[in-house]
């Protein structure tokens, strides 16, 4: 599964920690998500979306389709 | 992103929460093991009574280690989580084929006294190594 979450968090001008903090994660577990080394789980899935205030497909997607 | 600071700490709060428990714990199971150990020879010469005693207190202290491990285990975040339970099912593993090795070398001749605590060693360093490796593999920058 791919991501776009580095994009978003630049976007807002947030660091990993931030947004690890913001998502109660180490900022190991946010660096892993948007390198694509670990999926998270769907609470964690949908706590981004809230948190991006997008729909978490927006955010994520299979490797077939196009970022 | 204020309120987020404080998620922050609450995770790492409760992972040294969870941390320090899971120390104090180990060492007490630590401390009545070596009491059960040495205490039937060395303090109370093999009073059935105190032995049991002795069993006993080992036994609750192993059981309440259990519990702050698991608790220690439920404090992480999801990728510490996965990488300890992956580490635990590959020093399962580890532990089995390396019990049923051992345990055969003394039966083909090649070993006179094999020590089953021997494996405890294997289990300690299998966990620690795959705990390492996994989360490296995951979180390289």
């Amino acid at each position: 599964m791919r991501n776009k979450l580095k994009v978003f968090r630049a976007e807002r001008n947030w660091t990993q920690a931030d947004l690890a903090a913001a998502l109660d994660v180490t900022r190991q577990t946010v660096n892993a998500i948007e390198k694509g080394k670990y999926d998270p789980s769907l609470p964690l899935a949908f706590k981004i979306g809230t948190l991006f205030e997008m729909p978490i497909e927006q955010i994520f997607f299979s490797g077939a389709e196009e970022a | 992103m204020s309120s987020n600071k404080h998620s922050s700490t609450d995770l790492n709060t409760r992972i040294n929460q969870s941390s320090r428990s899971l120390f104090l714990c180990t060492t007490a199971w630590v401390a009545t093991t070596a009491v059960l150990g040495f205490g039937p020879k060395l303090w109370w010469d093999f009073d059935v009574t105190l032995t049991l005693i002795a069993l006993v207190l080992n036994l609750i202290a192993g059981i309440i280690m259990l519990t702050a491990n698991f608790r220690h285990l439920m404090s992480m975040d999801e990728l510490q989580k996965q990488t300890h339970l992956e580490a635990m099912a590959i020093t399962l593993g580890v532990t089995f084929i390396a019990t049923v090795t051992y345990g055969s070398l003394e039966s083909v001749g090649f070993l006179k006294d094999t020590q089953p605590t021997n494996i405890l060693f294997v289990t300690s360093v299998s966990y620690i190594v795959a705990v390492i490796v996994l989360w490296r593999r995951r979180t390289s920058e």
